[in-house]
């Protein structure tokens, strides 16, 4: 049975597939069973695992370790951004131990130090466009390096990343002109003030419509809760 | 919707590396095709008889290990003239390891009167079905072009006498063809319960190439609602003689979902070259169903097969084309 959220007005409820990151579930934080509970309630077809501090990486690998029973047919994990205490080469190690489990293992690409590194990821890395605060990764033009070196690696498009480096989202189209036969799945958000996701806006969902036109046929995956309606 | 005939090249501007394995196919296709036809020359052939083969030779999908499934088709009743014919060809195609596959489709004479004549009921076999199917969707004439003209007519004409209405898809087909890309769902499981040899072939090629079949071949025939019946038969007959790549990226072009088109074919492309590399096909020969998730190859196999789904399912759910699902997918 499709989950309710599926029914609800709206063209980015009625996308299939639609799942949610695990990240944009506070309340549930650190205890997986819950995380991944939660998130089917949007859909059992599509979730993002999302480890986004490093100190959460090993309860996840734990957790999937298990071989857990999940129902979602698209799982990708989102590497750690931010709070990186591993070195790197122990980080690929650790994300090449579940990398089967999964079918994108998302990477940003300003924590990349040496990208051979994470060749051994093969086609199940993925790499995401970064917003404004950002030093690299932003531009189609700055992510052109990772993916050369990285040629199996596909991409992340985040529709809101996007956005805050061009308002006019001529760079998000050239993001999927650069990189649109590489895209494995969608972030859909909107940003606060200070980048943060936040649920996706009436106006931003008709501003990005264009965009996510081009990307009907992946997963979609809400980095904030949807807004009410 | 414009003829089909073109736009795969035109599609692979939106892919990765521009459709390099499915291209390459076609242009080897064309060749032993050439080389094909040059070798059955020789036979004497019936005025009544086309040689045909199928498959990947039809869909212009050919690598190194493509099987030559041939049938001696004939438009009227088999008779005893056609048995030394089938004994040639027996002898000169399938050399080697291309020999038709076990289940006596191809390699033998079948009767295009037969194929069309029996349609349903207990008559209608499992064989007589896929012949049918892979007669409209995948097959290429090598010798005989007239008598085969005149058999896939009468093949696609059988369906379109009964059940068609004008801006109406034609049921009868359009029941068939779902009938057909069911069995083949139904017979994996069947097949996989006495052997578990080709499992992995087997399952992998349920999770592309048959997909592709399938959705090639219903397309035209849900956009047959745009027709008068009286028109129907020529634009089936300019839709399903294209091959269904060609068939799927127009219709990606035609519903200005260029980007999905690009990834999904590219996805395919990528299945195109795994069947004609060594390595690749070895693995995928020898994976069973309780070693299919240690297998590289199988994973990229799984992969691809996804992309490619989700592909078209964004073709036939995302565009106008959901109504036609909705209205006629179903019941």
């Amino acid at each position: 049975m499709p989950s309710a959220v599926l029914t609800q007005p709206g063209s980015l409820a009625r996308h299939h597939p639609l799942g949610t990151s695990t990240g944009a579930l506070v309340e549930q934080r650190g205890d997986w069973e819950a995380l991944v509970c939660e998130a089917q309630r949007t859909s059992t077809f599509a979730v993002e695992l999302a480890a986004l501090s490093a100190g959460e990486l090993p309860e996840l690998l734990h957790f999937l370790s298990a071989a857990p029973a999940l129902p979602f047919h698209f799982i990708s994990l989102h590497a750690p951004s931010k709070g990186r205490r591993l070195r790197e080469k122990q980080l690929v190690a650790m994300l090449l131990e579940v990398v089967r489990c999964v079918d994108a293992v998302v990477v940003h690409p300003d924590t990349i130090d040496d990208a051979a590194r994470y060749a051994a990821l093969g086609s199940a890395l993925v790499l995401e466009n970064m917003d404004s605060r950002k030093h690299g990764g932003r531009t189609a033009a700055e992510l052109a390096a990772y993916f050369a070196a990285l040629p199996q690696a596909g991409f992340c498009f985040d529709v809101a990343h996007a956005a805050s480096v061009d308002e006019t989202l001529a760079e998000g189209e050239r993001l999927l002109d650069s990189f649109g036969a590489r895209l494995r799945h969608v972030h859909v958000s909107s940003l606060d003030e200070d980048c943060h996701h936040v649920p996706l806006t009436a106006a931003d969902e008709e501003r990005f419509a264009p965009l996510l036109r081009r990307c009907r046929d992946v997963p979609w995956i809400l980095e904030a809760p949807l807004r009410e309606i | 919707m414009q003829s089909p005939a073109g736009a795969l090249e035109r599609l692979a501007a939106h892919s990765a590396e521009g459709f390099p394995n499915l291209l390459a196919a076609r242009e080897r296709t064309a060749a032993r095709l050439a080389e094909m036809r040059l070798r059955v020359a020789p036979v004497v052939l019936p005025a009544d008889s086309s040689i045909v083969l199928f498959g990947s030779w039809g869909r212009g999908e050919l690598t190194a290990h493509s099987d030559d499934d041939w049938l001696l088709l004939v438009d009227g009743p088999l008779r005893p003239q056609h048995e030394p014919v089938v004994a040639t060809l027996r002898e000169l195609l399938g050399a080697e390891d291309r020999k038709p596959g076990t289940q006596e489709i191809f390699g033998a004479a079948a009767s295009a009167h037969v194929l069309a004549s029996r349609i349903g009921l207990d008559e209608d076999t499992n064989r007589s079905l896929t012949r049918r199917m892979l007669l409209l969707l995948e097959s290429v004439p090598v010798a005989g072009d007239d008598a085969y003209e005149r058999c896939w007519v009468h093949v696609l004409n059988s369906y379109l006498e009964d059940a068609t209405k004008d801006f109406r898809p034609p049921r009868f087909l359009l029941n068939d063809l779902v009938r057909y890309w069911r069995t083949i769902c139904v017979d994996f499981v069947g097949k996989q319960r006495e052997d578990e040899e080709k499992w992995g072939l087997r399952n992998a090629k349920l999770r592309t190439g048959r997909k592709v079949l399938f959705a090639a071949g219903l397309l035209p025939i849900l956009l047959c609602e745009r027709h008068l019946q009286a028109a129907m038969r020529d634009f089936l007959v300019e839709q399903l003689r294209a091959p269904a790549t060609d068939r799927l990226a127009a219709a990606f072009a035609a519903y200005d979902l260029m980007d999905s088109g690009g990834r999904a074919l590219d996805a395919y492309d990528r299945w195109i070259g795994m069947l004609g590399d060594d390595a690749t096909r070895a693995e995928l020969a020898a994976v069973r169903r309780e070693t299919a998730d240690a297998s590289d190859a199988y994973a990229r196999v799984r992969r691809s097969g996804r992309e490619l789904e989700t592909g078209l399912l964004a073709l036939l759910f995302e565009t106008p084309l959901v109504v036609l699902v909705r209205e006629y997918g179903v019941f």
